[in-house]
């Protein structure tokens, strides 16, 4: 022991920095305690380090301890919550939960008994051949004594019970589309299943859900309306929670993650074994037919123009029984559930969301690791902010609105309703026109007829699962409460982890959605869902809000027809942009207004408000430019602005003039230019939408004009495409600047052999995870050598990819900021004490609080803008790709350099005239 | 383009139809064809946007073939018949590989021009196409789908070859619009003769059938190195050993070392197993030939 606190001293560490620094599991710590204080008998334990706080300007006052106020409690008492975590963990535990699919009310026909009684049977059977082929192929590869390229997946083929492997396989076999599925995408699957149920078993065997389950237990009380009241943020709770907890394993598990090459390769072997031990008597429906087994999957490969993709199919035999049998269990795993209690807050990037399974704070492209390791190297106290906003968002709790539910299931259940978005069933799919004899002696047009038949089943097919998913799993929390926790990608943008439903999906998804907490809707409530109620159904869009609700009053009589007879009435409501919601909203207003007293209504019901093309609304704070504000509306105006619009009318002026001037193209446009001609490309203007890129668009807008003269097309769309960029540059002339100056530094950073980096406003780390990828065969040795090494000295492997670096960092950077406009305001609406969440930039909450949250939002984009934004990204680049250490003689380096000081010119909107904007958000 | 080509066949006496696919340089074609006592006839069309698969109405330049083979009155012959229209012409460089399976599939289905008879294509096509073409069993890389597919269908002839330097490029740096290649030669444009074969549709294949015959082909140089009895087996073949010996192809044969005629016998005596009337195969062939017919 002596010599190891020696060795220690010699290597530079201290005693203290073994329980500073390093993790324990299970009763580690308590050991390495005890050896040390043989050693050194008066040996204290270092005290937990002080809290940090965020030091960022825009969050002064949110994080300052004087205004700090008490968190929101939720309408549960810490008993409730606590038996709510367990419910959680019991289907955490299971790693999957099976439930009832909305069909299972239909009642089940003879064929459809027999065929499940099929289904079982051969299951059972393959359930015994898969886990004989995987006990073989163990046991053959156990046999070797060295490692080699055959044998290196072995020890992950022990991990498990082998029965564990054998479920996994077999649920992707219930999952498998009659269209078949990517190699790639099923050996991913595969894979990560594994790789889950590792991480869960790991996380029960070192002690560390013991611990969590411990700390739980007391931080419900932060939460729970029969607790005192805490003025502390979720995480500062937790982590105060942890630090008195003191002894036992650590939260934080040992790093454990495998590289995507393991991943896949494991995924691959277990496909495979699939693909060979699972099989179907051939004669199984047809019983002429002799009694041979043939395998239920099969490799094929599909072309796509150059190059081609493996797929995994499943024989047409096995596809009519499943189809047959009509089953209405479904299988999820239990992340794509919502949560059943409030998510566990994100304290670190390994750390938050759900109780067991693993979830990444980021997001990641397929094997890139970098903006992980950017996150780990990252001072914690950097990541608060943006750590405090998903628990924010992830902490709003959600009911069904159970009335819409139910409408929607009846369609669904009877024949779906494509013009409401409810998909159909296979049952009305087309059928191919019964053609006799051999399908080879079929002509061209029987073939392309059959062809087409089959292209829309595929659609009908998936678009009817992926509904079901959705509605089965709403019912299935019809009477709960739940919680989305979430996660965002590399810049920042954030979404819920369940992948199915959540409150970024469709109309139909969002329409089923309510606030669990309901707020009285005061004065001016009634007022915004009637205006709301206008905004879903996309008239009025360019009247005044006093127009909407007066017009909204007009129709109450449509409305409130829509909410009491919503299938046998006047039907209003379908013809609106998004029917389903303008349904909800309907009855919304109907029982509000019928209510003795509207203004103490207690309302569950979510509130949008939209930015007028954020992109824009961006960059046009950001080079201050007037004309362009005004047309996005940042400037105040007693009508909503349309920049569509604008543009439109500035490029029909080029036009005009051209056309004096005799150009001929010019003239034969006459006529033809409108919003709906430009929309698209002014919209992508913003994510880098390039003049070839715009041309195409503006071709396929045209080609829809059927009186256009086609021979014109080419030099019709080119010349539309270069005004509508020179209509952009006069209305926006610094965004252009700006946005040449993203794309030219990232080109020069991008071709010295280096990624794109930045820090938000927040202080979130970002690097854009584009590659160049190499089709090279990697051995699972050398990526984890390769992980471990990047871990130890922060390198990358790959070299940049030039063009996507240069092309997506303009509307990465822009992503990135309206990433912490939301992040802003969630927090600042957190402090007073509203409901909030977002889907990027559309922003929700009650009726109520519908005022305040648009003041704090407007607040917020000003405290934003008026930060040297663009400033501070110089120098930070500057810093990073420029610091003398390196050889700063090389040319490059000098043009970089001299690129990056370069910032563009700013133009001379006052960013002040934003907070009297009404459609700034609207 | 100015046409070089055009005069040059024109000096040597033959009739000829030039179809041109842009309008600005109609006139002078125009009134060349004025001048000329009916030796060439000017059409306003593309050759290679031929029978669109995008229904409804069709827009020139892109032209039906029925409607072309009218203008130039020509009728059909036999299959067997002598080539009733030869066809010069350079194949665009963007989308080469594009028309070489377009071309493909109709010769196969007996669709498009090839509904006239064997017509026999002149082509230039650029130098890793043409090795592609002519690429023997085993040559990595070269040997491919189209290999296969385009010797079983046709005779092929190289006529002329000429170095990328002799062409005028419009590139700012000097350089060739000519897509790079990593594996094959790349120097050269080669002119190739394609005639189709006279007994092509005498055995087993018809060009009702021959859709499954492409995409057998297709699956299994999908992955070259792959055993054929593996691949065999995958599609569920019930005696695939049988077969193979049967055919004398080796047992442990990779799907590159087979000769084209080997895929044709191949094929022939799967005409006769079952595997063809298993359902799935017809689905995924008509599947294929969605992606076939871009």
């Amino acid at each position: 022991l002596l010599r190891c606190v020696q060795q220690l001293k010699n290597d530079g560490f201290r005693v203290d920095d073994l329980f500073q620094k390093c993790l324990f599991e299970e009763d580690e710590k308590e050991k390495v305690l005890r050896a040390i204080r043989t050693v050194q008998p008066n040996y204290q334990l270092p005290p937990p380090p002080n809290p940090q706080t965020c030091k960022s300007s825009l969050l002064q006052d949110f994080y300052s301890k004087e205004k700090m106020v008490s968190y929101p409690k939720l309408d549960f008492s810490a008993q409730e919550l606590q038996e709510h975590f367990q419910q959680q963990l019991e289907m955490e535990l299971d790693n999957t939960v099976t439930i009832e699919s909305v069909e299972s009310t239909k009642p089940l026909t003879p064929q459809a008994i027999k065929a499940r009684k099929l289904l079982a049977t051969l299951r059972s059977r393959w359930h015994s051949s898969i886990l004989q082929a995987l006990q073989k192929s163990k046991h053959s590869m156990s046999k070797h004594k060295m490692v080699s390229g055959y044998n290196i997946l072995y020890p992950y083929l022990c991990l498990l019970p082998d029965e564990e492997y054998v479920g996994i396989m077999l649920q992707i076999l219930n999952t498998l589309s009659p269209q078949g599925e990517s190699l790639a995408v099923l050996a991913r699957e595969l894979g990560s299943k594994v790789y889950n149920r590792y991480v869960t078993q790991r996380k029960l065997c070192s002690g560390q859900l013991e611990k969590v389950q411990e700390v739980y237990k007391d931080y419900v009380h932060l939460l729970a309306k029969d607790s005192k009241p805490a003025k502390y943020l979720p995480r500062e709770y937790w982590e105060k929670l942890v630090a008195e907890a003191g002894f036992g394993p650590s939260l934080n598990l040992k790093d454990c993650s495998w590289p995507y090459v393991l991943i896949m390769r494991l995924g691959m072997h277990m496909l495979e074994l699939l693909v060979q031990a699972v099989k179907v008597p051939r004669n199984i429906l047809n019983p002429r037919l002799e009694p041979k087994l043939i395998p239920v999957l099969y490799h094929i490969y599909s072309f796509r123009s150059s190059w081609q993709v493996g797929l995994i199919k499943p024989h047409p035999i096995f596809s009519q029984i499943v189809s047959d049998a009509a089953e209405t269990l479904l299988t999820f795993n239990s992340s794509a559930i919502p949560m059943l209690c409030p998510p566990v807050p994100w304290t670190s990037p390994h750390f938050g969301a759900f109780v067991l399974n693993d979830t990444k704070l980021m997001r990641f492209v397929d094997g890139a690791i970098q903006h992980q390791l950017l996150l780990e190297q990252c001072p914690p106290v950097n990541l608060h902010p943006v750590l405090d906003a998903l628990n924010q968002l992830g902490n709003c709790a959600w009911k069904i609105n159970q009335p819409v539910l139910d409408i929607i299931i009846s369609i669904f259940n009877d024949k779906g309703n494509e013009k409401l978005d409810i998909p159909p069933p296979m049952s009305e799919a087309p059928r191919p026109p019964a053609v006799s004899g051999n399908s080879s002696t079929w002509n061209k047009s029987q073939k392309h007829e059959l062809l087409l038949c089959k292209k829309k089943a595929a659609e009908m097919h998936s678009l009817r699962m992926d509904a079901l998913y959705k509605l089965s799993i709403a019912n299935y929390v019809r009477d709960k409460v739940f919680w989305f926790p979430h996660n965002m990608d590399f810049r920042g943008r954030t979404y819920p982890c369940p992948p199915y439903f959540n409150h970024l999906g469709n109309d139909v998804t969002r329409a089923i959605l309510l606030f669990a907490e309901g707020r009285p809707l005061g004065p001016k409530g009634l007022d915004w869902l009637k205006i709301h109620l206008i905004n879903l159904t996309g008239l009025k869009k360019k009247d005044a809000l006093q127009d909407r609700l007066k017009y909204a009053n007009e129709i109450m009589e449509e409305i409130l027809d829509s909410a009491d007879h919503p299938l046998t009435g006047r039907k209003w409501w379908m013809n609106t942009d998004e029917p389903w919601q303008a349904l909800a909203c309907c009855m919304e207003i109907a029982k509000a207004s019928r209510s003795p007293d509207p203004a103490a209504y207690i309302s569950h019901f979510p509130v949008h408000q939209d930015g007028s093309c954020n992109g824009l609304q961006h960059y046009a704070a950001l080079g201050r430019d007037l004309i362009g504000a005004i047309s996005v509306n940042l400037m105040p105006c007693n009508v909503p602005q349309d920049v569509y619009s604008v543009v439109a009318q500035q490029v029909e002026e080029f036009r005009k003039k051209d056309a004096e001037q005799g150009l001929k193209i010019a003239q034969v446009l006459q006529g033809f230019i409108s919003r709906k001609v430009v929309k698209q490309t002014v919209m992508t203007v913003v994510y880098g939408v390039t003049r070839y890129g715009g041309r195409l668009q503006m071709e396929k807008r045209l080609k829809e004009i059927d009186e256009f003269p086609e021979e014109y097309l080419w030099e019709a769309s080119h010349y539309l495409v270069k005004q509508v960029f020179n209509g952009i540059k006069e209305m926006f002339s610094a965004t252009r600047d700006i946005q040449n100056w993203l794309t030219e530094s990232a080109k020069l950073i991008a071709q010295s052999g280096r990624t794109v980096e930045w820090v938000t406003p927040l202080g979130l780390p970002i690097v854009q995870p584009y590659y160049r990828s190499t089709s090279t065969v990697v051995s699972i040795c050398w990526a984890l050598r390769q992980q471990a090494k990047a871990r130890q000295v922060g390198i990358t492997c790959g070299k940049p990819d030039t063009v996507k670096q240069k092309n997506a960092f303009p509307p990465n950077f822009i992503h990135s900021l309206d990433s912490t406009h939301m992040m802003l305001t969630a927090l600042h609406c957190l402090r007073q004490g509203l409901t909030f969440v977002s889907v990027h930039d559309c922003y929700w909450t009650h009726a109520l609080t519908v005022d305040v949250m648009n003041q704090i939002c407007r607040q917020q984009f000003v405290a934003l803008h008026s930060e040297k934004i663009l400033q501070d990204l110089s120098e930070f680049m500057l810093e990073k790709y420029c610091s003398p250490g390196r050889e700063t003689r090389a040319l490059w380096q000098k043009k970089l350099m001299e690129q990056l000081s370069n910032v563009p010119q700013t133009g001379e909107f006052n960013l002040k005239k934003v907070m009297d904007s009404t459609y700034f958000f609207s | 383009g100015p046409g070089i080509l055009t005069r040059t066949l024109l000096n040597a006496g033959v009739r000829v139809v030039a179809l041109e696919s842009n309008s600005a340089f109609l006139p002078n074609l125009q009134s060349l064809e004025n001048s000329l006592d009916g030796q060439l006839k000017v059409i306003y069309g593309d050759f290679f946007r031929l029978d669109p698969l995008v229904t409804g109405t069709v827009k020139p330049p892109a032209m039906c073939s029925d409607k072309l083979f009218e203008t130039m009155g020509v009728a059909a012959v036999p299959w067997r018949a002598d080539v009733p229209v030869k066809v010069f012409g350079i194949l665009p460089q963007k989308k080469e590989r594009n028309t070489l399976w377009r071309l493909l599939f109709a010769l196969y289905e007996c669709s498009s021009i090839y509904k006239y008879g064997r017509v026999e294509l002149n082509i230039f096509i650029s130098e890793k196409e043409y090795k592609v073409l002519t690429a023997k069993p085993g040559e990595a890389r070269a040997y491919q789908a189209l290999t296969v597919l385009w010797q079983v269908g046709c005779e092929i002839q190289l006529l002329h070859m000429e170095p990328w330097s002799s062409f005028v490029t419009n590139l700012k740096n000097g350089g060739l619009a000519v897509p790079k290649s990593m594996w094959l030669p790349n120097d050269h444009l080669c002119l190739v003769r394609l005639t189709p074969h006279q007994n092509l549709f005498t055995g087993g294949l018809k060009p009702t059938n021959s859709a499954t015959f492409i995409f057998m082909v297709k699956q299994c140089l999908a992955k070259p190195k792959s055993r054929l009895t593996d691949r065999l087996n995958s599609w569920s073949l019930d005696n695939g050993g049988k077969l193979l010996r049967e055919l004398e192809i080796p047992k442990n044969a990779e799907t590159r070392d087979l000769y084209p005629e080997d895929y044709r016998r191949l094929f022939e005596a799967l005409q006769n197993s079952s595997m063809f009337t298993e359902t799935w195969f017809h689905d995924e062939v008509l599947e294929s030939i969605r992606n076939i017919n871009l």
